[in-house]
């Protein structure tokens, strides 16, 4: 009796040191991430900054890098066609969309993660398309939400990257990933939010969110904030400036002119 | 290089800009139109905000006038005493066309306005123009005058408040460059641009100025309604970028003294047919947007 017993404890502490080995490979340390610069300066000579995102994730794991603009409401005129002529025939307001969105991606994003996990975490062009709204209704949504996404994608406010996402060997339990990109250097300054996603089997496992500022330094910021703040004072100062600048060129063109009149 | 926008919030790059300022300096040089109907398209195609685009070419054009105004008082081509009269009408008639938008507006049908009538204007005055410049050409610089120039002259003469306007060497009475400019003002607001193109036309052919006082005196009346323009959209809508607008107006300048230069070279019907080719080049672009079917049926708002 005294050998079945001994056998089913050796077997229930093996059973248990396996699990635990399992489990120690598979979950490990939890997801990191690091985005370098979290703060892009626009200075006056401002043209565009790479901007770099990295970290680890659970080995196995798909990686998908997603940064958003806040979620803002666009004016358009809608064209139509009256008689031979194309016009403006109405005005319409979309909101739900993000004012910018790019995903990168380790693998295409459709290897990555099913169509509901890319609905529910808004990953893609057709993911939005479902989350916007269209006033008013009676303006006919579905074609006008595909020409809003098509126009986004034309302006460089939407883009989409697959195998962007370089990833690296198991390291202590981590596998490390990296992605660098070049930030717009249309976007304009606000908060943005850079999400990062580890997937595995078709689902989101794990989910990091950092948030990212682009702001206007130095000279840029002081006419920004005047324009803004002291928006008479930089109505009349605008005009001042323009006439001096106006007449100053003229001077100085004037000069250069009358010195080729009498070089030659 | 690039360039920070700080009201745009946009960056682009710097000879492009100036670039772009000019070459519609040099035509505001040449011409005297204020080059509003080419820049603004030409900057929202650069990425710039439409209503900043619009804004700040107001203000660059401040300071294009300004310039083009200098250099064309040095050369005697400015009529301020007409200038200050076409001013008056001009902002008389802009007040009763900014109401005609809004009337249209509330019907729903201003856009339909504003571009049919793009098209009529710009294709009757570029249109005629060409004609006539062609027609002057071939036949010489004497052209007589026919006799129903001759009678609208002698009918104009009988209408009260004459008076001479010496640098322009025409004698008119107060009420026709002033209901003529207030006409081009309601077209202008209707339209959204300076008026330039509209006015240099009508001055020569109605009010026989010469050409070259034509475009000078067209400049004086464009910088003071554009400074009216730029306080107007920095106070109610802050669109006007002040960088963009001088990047703008360093290349404009300059384009406008050469421009100023080139002009004085050339004979009045040379200028008058190139200018009547511009014209036409854009109204021939506004003619075949309105035809063609647009890939994207959604455009960004522009304000107006």
């Amino acid at each position: 009796m005294r050998q079945p017993k001994a056998l089913l404890l050796a077997t229930s502490i093996l059973t248990a040191f396996t699990a635990a080995l399992a489990r120690a490979a598979t979950s490990s340390q939890p997801a990191t991430v690091t985005v370098t610069p979290r703060v892009v300066q626009m200075g006056t000579f401002y043209g565009g900054a790479k901007v770099r995102v990295e970290g680890k994730v659970t080995p196995g794991s798909k990686v998908v890098v997603a940064v958003r603009g806040s979620d803002v409401t666009e004016f358009f005129n809608k064209v139509g066609r009256v008689g031979p002529i194309w016009i403006n025939t109405g005005k319409v307001a979309v909101s739900g969309a993000p004012s910018l969105l790019m995903v990168f991606s380790s693998e295409p994003l459709d290897s990555c993660l099913t169509r509901a996990e890319i609905d529910q975490h808004q990953l893609d062009a057709a993911a939005i398309k479902k989350q916007i709204q269209i006033e008013p209704q009676a303006q006919g949504g579905d074609p006008i939400a595909t020409d809003f996404l098509k126009l986004k994608v034309r302006q460089g406010s939407y883009r989409m990257v697959a195998s962007a996402i370089e990833t690296g060997s198991v390291e202590d339990g981590s596998l490390p990933y990296a992605l660098e990109f070049v930030w717009p250097k249309n976007a304009s300054p606000g908060a943005y939010e850079v999400s990062v996603y580890a997937c595995r089997e078709g689902e989101v496992k794990e989910s990091l969110k950092v948030p990212l500022k682009v702001v206007e330094v130095g000279f840029p910021a002081l006419v920004a904030s005047m324009a803004r703040e002291h928006a008479s004072t930089y109505g009349i100062v605008s005009i001042v400036v323009a006439i001096l600048a106006g007449f100053g060129i003229d001077f100085l063109a004037t000069r250069l002119f009358k010195k080729r009149i009498s070089a030659h | 290089m690039p360039v920070l926008l700080p009201v745009a919030g946009v960056s682009i790059s710097l000879p492009l800009l100036v670039g772009a300022g000019a070459l519609v300096g040099f035509l505001s040089g040449l011409f005297g139109v204020g080059g509003g109907f080419l820049l603004t398209p030409t900057l929202i195609m650069m990425g710039i905000p439409p209503t900043v685009a619009a804004a700040s070419d107001s203000c660059q054009i401040v300071a294009t006038s300004s310039s083009g105004t200098a250099a064309h008082f040095r050369l005697g081509n400015v009529d301020a005493k007409l200038g200050t009269v076409l001013l008056l009408g001009g902002l008389a008639g802009g007040a009763v066309g900014v109401r005609i938008i809004k009337l249209l507006r509330l019907i729903g049908s201003a856009d339909f306005v504003i571009t049919i009538t793009y098209v009529v204007v710009l294709g009757g005055i570029g249109g005629y123009m060409f004609w006539e410049s062609l027609s002057s050409l071939r036949r010489g610089a004497l052209v007589p005058r026919s006799q129903s120039a001759a009678r609208t002259g002698a009918y104009l003469s009988r209408l009260p408040f004459q008076m001479n306007f010496p640098r322009s060497r025409v004698r008119h009475s107060v009420v026709i460059p002033f209901l003529l400019c207030g006409v081009v003002g309601i077209l202008a607001a209707i339209m959204g641009v300076g008026g330039g193109f509209i006015m240099v036309p009508m001055m020569v052919y109605l009010l026989r100025m010469p050409m070259h006082v034509a475009v000078g005196t067209d400049l004086f009346q464009i910088l003071f309604t554009c400074a009216g323009v730029t306080y107007m959209q920095a106070t109610t809508n802050q669109t006007v970028d002040l960088v963009l607008a001088l990047l703008l107006a360093a290349g404009s300048t300059i384009g406008a003294q050469i421009g100023a230069r080139v002009g004085r070279r050339l004979r009045g019907d040379q200028l008058k047919i190139l200018l009547a080719s511009i014209v036409l080049l854009v109204m021939v672009k506004m003619a075949i947007g309105l035809l063609q079917t647009p890939s994207v049926l959604l455009a960004p708002m522009k304000g107006h």
